[in-house]
């Protein structure tokens, strides 16, 4: 294998790659990517048995085809250290030569029929769906900060997505707030119900750039594949699903607030991360006063000190009510809501509040007990 | 008024867990009203007033409780709620003065001597922790206003329900003086007889009695008798609530090589701590075991939780998997053995999905908190905690 390429192209390649790469392994081959050069294309391709990927490399110049099984640590620190516009790979038995101007690296690697291979995606499967990338990364982005860290009961770990004729709708909960998220998409089958684990969808989002590409989606053997864009820059990524039972989450969607306002998302975003900077881990609520023309938030962390905000309300629809929230389930979907303003509902101080953007974004917060 | 006088408040809400009930579902107010278990073991953890008409009382069966009124509507208990209205109750407290010291979800002491200049007397300060109960959380509570924690709490009990009653320092020995002995804390139907057959029947008896004479016949403890029963006792009103951590740990007399009986142990530790961590009306993110071996080796291993938690199950499932971490790593006969919660999280946030399990544990705590408040510590345990040699 021989091969220029354009090193920006290169780095942004590995690091895609290298997200998937297990960060401790057992033995040395499973932290490696396999680099392939055929028919005109340069891919990179990494696995970790549960998540896989190949991401094709634009602008390279083919000189002799073949495939390489290196560290993705050690070539991704070489090629980022570099500062030439481009690098010569090449392959010498299974020692991959990286050129630059000015220096020569060796690494020494594996071989690639020791690479386990990533799933191809099923260009044949029925219930292969499609749709814009710019509705998959509003999809993740909604939903993905959602996910349970760690759970038992629950397969929260991941997103639940659930295909209806053309709606796709993204559910995630931690179990203290619940994100759901819907889009449009084509084709594929009626209907299709699959929970994704967060960590490729994180590496999905990375993944996607161009707003306009075509994502397409299929499942195969009990994994989930999405393809991004066709050809040659085109990337493919796998993952196993998560087993186990999401929770009721259309039993917790409150369907009776009676306590509605409008907010400009940025100004109740400041009121909120200001009146946070007075609380901490023992007290870490912030109390919000609902009446007919204005929002007080306040907050108070023991030893420390107490916050107090106004924020004007152009209306307010209901009775007055105090209710408490961590600030944090208020500030993370306020910064993943691209929409300049935001409905909250609610209904009582003990009852769940929702934060919604038209129909495409409904998302639940449980309320903390203020003391 | 008496600049070194101090001013404590025993404020004790009545019939609390039965209260709530009866608040929260109005088909209950005004009816008999038993919470608790309801299987052939059933214990009986709060009565309403209605159902104490029929002489139920917490801590009796279920089943005979059942007996003395058959009309009775017995409900299962809401851990979760007891706490979130127990929290509402002691912050109102606090907003009188910053000592309030909680002995269970329903009962504090609070001590408003620094606060009178600013808020008034004792009566007056009662008056509003009254009103605020009543029309915040719609609840009663009765109140003692008293110079010390003793007579404060005598006074509280003295005309529930829905009561205010107030002892000032004058007068305060004369009248106690025709109080039967009863109500004395530390004087129990065991030492009752010995005490009558002494001649001994109310305060005004023993007020009269000789200490050294008290001592020599019932013990040094006894001593205290006296002392109380003239309206003195110098405890001070201790707060846990602003509290960064809550333990608690034995030293052993000889090192124990059993572990089963260290685990024994470390479980009635675990049931201690948390319940002073709930009635701190807090939730707490780390367990930690402490471990005293060999020559004085002392160690500690702490997890952080997933989610904070005030749940006896939980606490001991951590603690109990941390000893059995260090035990599996080399177990040495046990010289000590503690555990403690911190982290503490006093915002409890509410979850969107029930967890059936832990609202299980949650009634089993509000329980078991229930009994101890009314009969003291070890009352009752879970079977395992029981230790050998007492009762």
């Amino acid at each position: 294998m021989k091969v220029v390429c354009d090193r920006a192209a290169l780095v942004e390649a590995l690091a895609l790659a290298g997200s998937v790469v297990p960060t401790r392994t057992t033995a040395p081959v499973l932290g490696c990517i396999a680099i392939t050069a055929a028919d005109g294309m340069l891919t990179v391709a990494a696995t970790n048995a549960e998540v896989g990927l190949t991401i094709g490399v634009p602008q390279v110049d083919i000189q002799k085809d073949g495939t390489s099984l290196v560290p993705s640590d050690k070539l991704t620190q070489i090629v980022r250290a570099c500062e030439d516009t481009t690098l010569t790979l090449e392959l010498e038995k299974s020692i991959l030569h990286v050129h630059s101007e000015d220096a020569h690296f060796k690494i020494f690697g594996f071989d690639p029929k020791e690479f386990p291979g990533v799933k191809e995606f099923p260009e044949k499967a029925s219930n292969c769906f499609t749709c814009s990338a710019k509705v998959l990364r509003r999809l993740i982005s909604r939903t993905l900060f959602a996910t349970a860290v760690e759970n038992s009961r629950f397969a929260i770990s991941g997103v639940l997505a659930e295909k209806r004729g053309k709606r796709l709708r993204f559910v995630a909960t931690d179990g203290r707030r619940l994100a759901v998220a819907i889009g449009d998409v084509q084709g594929g089958a009626e209907e299709e119900t699959f929970i994704i684990p967060a960590k490729p969808l994180q590496v999905l989002n990375k993944m996607v750039d161009d707003p306009d590409a075509m994502v397409s989606i299929a499942q195969e053997d009990s994994q989930a594949v999405f393809r991004i864009g066709e050809g040659a820059d085109a990337a493919v990524l796998s993952t196993n699903l998560v087993e186990g039972q999401f929770p009721p989450f259309e039993d917790v969607i409150p369907k009776d607030q009676d306590k509605k306002v409008c907010f400009e998302s940025a100004e109740l975003g400041s009121a909120v991360r200001r009146a946070a900077l007075l609380t901490n881990e023992e007290s870490k609520g912030v109390r919000m006063a609902f009446s007919e023309k204005k929002l007080l938030l306040s907050s108070r962390a023991p030893e420390m000190g107490e916050a107090e905000i106004q924020v004007d309300l152009k209306s307010y629809q209901g009775d007055p009510i105090e209710i408490g929230f961590n600030p944090a389930y208020l500030t993370e979907a306020l910064r993943v809501v691209d929409a300049p303003e935001i409905e909250i509902e609610l209904k009582a101080p003990n009852k769940p509040g929702v934060m919604k953007v038209g129909a495409d974004f409904t998302y639940v917060v449980m309320p903390v007990n203020l003391t | 008024m008496n600049e070194t006088q101090r001013t404590i408040l025993h404020c004790d809400l009545d019939a609390f867990f039965a209260s709530v009930e009866q608040l929260d579902d109005p088909e209950l107010r005004g009816r008999p009203v038993l919470v608790g278990g309801t299987g052939a073991r059933g214990v009986v953890a709060a009565a309403s007033y209605e159902a104490r008409v029929f002489g139920c009382r917490s801590a009796m069966p279920t089943a005979r409780a059942l007996r003395l009124c058959p009309d009775a509507i017995c409900v299962p208990g809401r851990g979760a709620r007891y706490s979130e209205l127990s929290r509402r109750f002691m912050a109102i407290l606090e907003s009188f003065s910053p000592l309030v010291q909680p002995l269970s979800l329903d009962e504090a002491f609070v001590d408003v001597t620094g606060s009178r200049r600013l808020l008034g007397e004792g009566r007056v300060i009662a008056e509003e922790i009254r009103r605020r109960t009543r029309e915040e959380l719609g609840l009663v509570v009765s109140i003692g206003v008293a110079p010390n924690k003793f007579v404060a709490k005598i006074a509280s009990d003295l005309e529930k329900p829905d009561a205010l009653v107030i002892f000032e320092e004058a007068g305060l020995a004369s009248r106690l003086a025709s109080l039967p002995i009863e109500r004395m804390w530390g004087i129990g139907p065991r030492s009752l007889p010995r005490f009558h057959a002494a001649g001994i029947r109310s305060f005004g008896d023993l007020q009269q009695v000789d200490p050294d004479r008290l001592a020599s016949r019932f013990g040094e403890s006894s001593r205290r008798f006296h002392d109380l029963s003239h309206g003195r006792d110098d405890r001070s009103v201790v707060s846990e609530r602003t509290a960064k951590s809550i333990g608690q740990e034995r030293t052993f007399a000889e090192n124990i090589a059993d572990r089963d009986s260290i685990e024994s142990i470390l479980l009635g530790e675990v049931e201690q701590v948390s319940e002073r961590l709930r009635r701190s009306g807090a939730r707490a993110r780390t367990v930690t075991v402490k471990i005293r071996f060999g020559d004085f080796e002392t160690i500690s291993r702490s997890r952080t939780l997933p989610e904070p938690t005030d749940l006896t199950m939980r606490l001991w499932e951590h603690a109990r998997d941390l000893f059995r971490e260090w035990a599996r790593s080399g177990f040495q006969s046990v010289r000590l053995i503690g555990c403690s919660v911190s982290g503490f999280d006093r915002d409890t946030q509410e979850s969107l999905f029930e967890d059936p399990e832990a609202r299980r544990a949650g009634r089993v705590d509000a329980v078991t908190d229930a009994i101890h408040a009314r009969f003291g510590g070890r009352s009752i345990s879970r079977a395992r905690a029981v230790r050998r040699g007492e009762r």
